[in-house]
């Protein structure tokens, strides 16, 4: 009896739980749908497109390869689509090709404290997931190694068991190097707007000037952005927590899964920049033995270590734990791109936030020319480009600590009067080992006070060159507006005293016009004059200042 | 009442007017100038009589407010001055037409004639009447002459009544006399110049101007001016340049006495130091259009005593009290009269209006107060 009700519960339990794992990949990917970005018609096709590339640069940078991505989105049909992306990559092996495309939540990126573009691992699966829902067909691979030998297959998911299904296995003979990707969508929608997937395109090629991708719209309109730099960034590498700003909870947590039998090797292993000369200060800071257990730290002991922390000096985060987009590579790919008139750009010491994470921050002012966004009816608006780890972020600008910090700034003092109406674009670029995102939708940077600091100081100090230049611009458009004025008026005046006179009115008005531009020229040259001149006095002044010394 | 054949003191004969040939060869001459500057080369400059307080005085010898000899300069090349600057040729040459076509316009039409957009561009010559109207200014000061003589006319205001007849040449040579045109008499055009309007003759010992129209249908309806032998010209407020230049043809050519009659504030006081000496904005033109020996008969503040009209004064508010404190310092309100006068009205903050009379009776203005102050020429100066 009792063996049997045993039997009976250890049945009950397998079949809740078998119940509950059938149900488990499809409820997650519907509960989830809106976390991962994968709901509003447009946002979807976006994100789609954002999964397919990220793969892309992500594995062509591990295998240190110039990544090139071809992009094609065919409309099959009202709000049905065909999304196509091929890449040059090491490409995928079969044994693996199943699982990047066919098990939501393999990847190996959740939970390593390391600058990835992708924290979740949920990308490709996810939208042969989507497609899968919305039109019941799976996706088609297709992976080369280089070596000539390719295969094609087709893969969709099995709901109940979270396992990729393969199906038409083909091999065949091909040179070709990189995975190619093709699925069909429904409830998904191209729009050219500020979130289509080619602005999301256009600013990924911004934030990663070595990558080319050619991009084929459904109207068939081919956009190409050409790699502006032949570097590929250095790999970013996994990192330990920096001692300064970690909190009670978080050392508790570490501490619970370090491998180290004292306090003392938990905090020297398992921290970044813990010199001998800083552990024994700490170890002075503390009324505990450190060469207890980790486990049984209590709280209040892991309250002396951080305020310890807190006292003792460390070096900053290693840098190399970051790879920046860097200042000349940002000024290059923003020139070719957003062709502004004016630009600066501003690349930041990396820092720390709360958790001990190194974040470093980068921006772009680009004022003029082809800046700014442009209205249908002509009129310009300021742009704000957002990056988290080279990811252009296109959606919930409102709830982002970037458009915070960029918001903040007094545009005003930097020569920008009306800011939301200018001919501008910024350009901000947050790389950290973890980006603290508001939601799993990975949209928006969380308001940290020292990320939002770093961003403004940034945008400040980018702000302040910008303002020169506007300052000289300003001066030029000045001049250009009186010489306009001038001409605007020489031909009413030339008219009414020829009227007057009988004198010819063309000799008249071609007259005034010389005396008006020798005027101007005259202008000029006292300014570059008394220019020369102001110059010639601020040297005077530090070279008396040099003998004074 | 005084003789019709009063002599003024100071000198009698209107300074002479320059024709409209005269005014469009002085135009030519400015364009000429600035044209010869253009093509020498030069900074092309137009030059005007500068106006405001700055550059306004009192002559006590003519009794006229004058405008002084400070000019201002207007450079095309300096882009603060290049838009006033085009307007400016703008008003003239379209001034200079109207004198050659011997056409006339109103200052309105001449802006609206004048505006339009300038080239591709959002700007127009003039944006409102304002621009055009500183212009003309401009110009009249810089011709020295009056605008009417440049053809041009603001928004006639005044009545005339009595027996005067008038003939308008510029309509159909019409003839007519003041005194049956019923009851509201003439409008008083803007443009009175003798070309246009001819004064042909006047049966009348003096003029009387009057302040409010209340009074001056009220001294018609009494009969005032047959009875006196008086040309009755109500301002309707303060005179309009019309009306003033009536006056002092009036004055000038028919050699009539002029006698104001205003409220009693000070307000009322200044309208007629205006028609008697000038106004600092037309300071250029005292000479076409004032009367310095214009006489003032009343109110005055000393009548609501002689009268007892206690009752019926009212309270001066505070801009008529400033107003009387800087009265005070005006040069042609310098008189120990006129002192004494605004004085009291700074003291007592009481003033009287022409109407208060009616306290008495309707018609004791026109049967005791007018005739009475006249006879035994009781003004104050």
């Amino acid at each position: 009896m009792a063996k049997e009700q045993q039997i009976d519960i250890t049945t009950t339990a397998e079949a809740l739980a078998k119940e509950f794992k059938e149900h488990s990949v499809a409820e997650f990917f519907k509960k989830n749908r809106q976390m991962l970005g994968l709901y509003g018609k447009i946002r979807s096709l976006t994100t789609i497109i954002h999964e397919y590339v990220t793969n892309s640069l992500d594995a062509c940078e591990e295998a240190n390869i110039l990544p090139e991505i071809e992009i094609k989105i065919d409309e099959l049909g009202p709000e049905y689509y065909e999304v196509t992306v091929k890449d040059n990559g090491p490409g995928l092996t079969k044994e693996v090709v199943g699982k990047a495309f066919g098990q939501l939540l393999a990847g190996t990126k959740f939970h390593r404290l390391m600058q990835m573009r992708g924290q979740q691992g949920i990308g490709a699966a996810g939208c042969t997931m989507f497609s899968q829902m919305t039109t019941g067909k799976p996706v088609k691979v297709i992976s080369g190694t280089g070596n000539g030998k390719c295969f094609a297959v087709e893969i969709s998911i099995d709901a109940k068991t979270n396992q990729p299904k393969l199906s038409n296995y083909k091999e065949f003979k091909r040179n070709f190097r990189g995975v190619a990707v093709r699925a069909k969508f429904k409830e998904v929608l191209y729009k050219e707007s500020e979130q289509s997937p080619l602005e999301y395109i256009r600013r990924t090629a911004i934030a990663n000037p070595h990558v080319t991708i050619k991009f084929t719209d459904p109207s068939g309109k081919k956009h190409i952005f050409k790699r502006t730099s032949n570097k590929i960034p250095k790999k970013p590498k996994a990192v330990k927590p920096h001692p300064k700003g970690v909190t009670v909870d978080d050392v508790l947590s570490y501490a619970r899964s370090t491998k180290a039998q004292k306090v003392i090797s938990f905090l020297k292993n398992d921290f970044d920049r813990m010199g001998a000369k800083a552990l024994e200060e700490i170890s002075k800071k503390v009324n505990f033995d450190l060469n207890k257990d980790p486990r049984s730290l209590t709280w209040e002991e892991a309250e002396q270590i951080v305020k310890a922390f807190r006292e003792t000096d460390f070096l900053a985060p290693s840098t190399d734990t970051l790879s920046p987009i860097g200042e000349e590579q940002i000024k290059k790919s923003f020139q070719t791109i957003v062709k502004p008139e004016f630009l600066s750009v501003v690349s930041r010491k990396p820092k720390v936030y709360a958790g001990g994470f190194a974040f470093q921050v980068e921006v772009g002012i680009g004022v003029g020319g082809e800046a700014g966004r442009t209205l249908a009816n002509g009129e310009k608006k300021a742009e704000i480009m957002r990056f988290a780890n080279k990811v252009p972020l296109l959606f919930d600008a409102g709830s982002c600590a970037i458009t915070k910090a960029v918001q903040s700034v007094d545009w005003k003092r930097y020569g920008l009067k009306d800011f939301e109406n200018s001919p501008v674009t910024v350009f901000v670029s947050l790389v950290s080992v973890y980006v603290p995102y508001t939601g799993a939708g990975k949209q928006a940077v969380a308001d940290i006070d020292e990320i939002v600091e770093e961003i403004k100081l940034a945008l400040m100090d980018s702000g302040r060159r910008t303002s020169r230049y506007l300052a000289a611009l300003r001066k030029e458009r000045e001049k250009q507006m009186r010489r306009e004025a001038f001409m605007k008026y020489i031909p009413e005046v030339s008219s009414a005293l020829a009227k007057i006179t009988k004198v010819k009115e063309d000799k008249l008005k071609k007259k005034l016009e010389k005396l008006v531009l020798d005027k101007l020229k005259l202008e000029e040259l006292e300014e570059k004059i008394e220019k020369a001149r102001a110059e010639a006095r601020g040297k005077e002044v530090k070279s008396n200042a040099k003998e004074s010394n | 009442m005084p003789k019709k054949a009063t002599k003024p003191k100071r000198r009698l004969r209107e300074k002479r007017t320059k024709g409209p040939k005269e005014i469009a060869k002085a135009i030519e001459e400015i364009a000429k100038k600035i044209v010869r500057e253009i093509n020498s080369s030069k900074d092309p400059i137009f030059v005007t009589k500068t106006r405001g307080r700055s550059n306004v005085s009192f002559d006590e010898k003519t009794g006229l407010i004058k405008l002084g000899k400070k000019t201002t300069a207007r450079n095309f090349l300096n882009i603060g001055h290049a838009r006033k600057f085009m307007q400016t040729m703008l008003v003239m040459a379209k001034t200079h037409e109207y004198l050659k076509e011997n056409k006339t316009a109103a200052i309105r039409e001449i802006y609206y004639e004048l505006k339009h957009t300038l080239g591709e561009s959002k700007e127009n010559t003039f944006e409102d009447q304002s621009e055009s109207d500183a212009c003309i200014v401009d110009v009249e000061h810089a011709v020295d002459t009056i605008r009417e003589r440049l053809n041009l006319h603001a928004n006639p205001k005044g009545s005339l009544y009595g027996d005067i007849t008038l003939r308008d040449r510029m309509h159909n040579n019409d003839t007519f006399n003041c005194l049956k045109l019923g009851r509201g008499g003439w409008s008083i055009m803007s443009r009175m110049e003798p070309e246009e309007i001819e004064i042909r003759k006047v049966n009348a010992k003096f003029v009387l101007v009057i302040e409010t129209s209340a009074m001056y249908e009220r001294l018609v309806e009494e009969g005032f001016a047959k009875k006196h032998k008086a040309i009755l010209i109500g301002t309707g407020g303060q005179a309009a340049r019309g009306t003033r230049r009536l006056i002092h043809r009036l004055r000038y050519e028919k050699k009539l006495p002029v006698i104001v009659f205003t409220d009693g504030d000070p307000y009322g006081w200044y309208i007629y130091s205006v028609i008697k000496q000038g106004s600092m904005a037309l300071a250029a033109h005292s000479e076409y259009l004032a009367c310095p020996d214009a006489k003032y008969i009343g109110m005055t503040l000393d009548d609501v005593e002689r009268y007892n009209l206690e009752n019926v004064t009212e309270k001066m508010k505070e801009g008529d009290i400033k107003r009387a404190k800087e009265m005070l310092d005006y040069a042609w309100f310098k008189t120990k009269e006129w002192q004494r006068q605004l004085k009291m009205a700074i003291s007592k903050k009481i003033r009287i209006e022409q109407q208060a009379l009616a306290n008495k009776s309707l018609s004791f203005v026109a049967d005791t107060y007018l005739p009475e102050k006249i006879k035994n020429k009781e003004f104050l100066d």
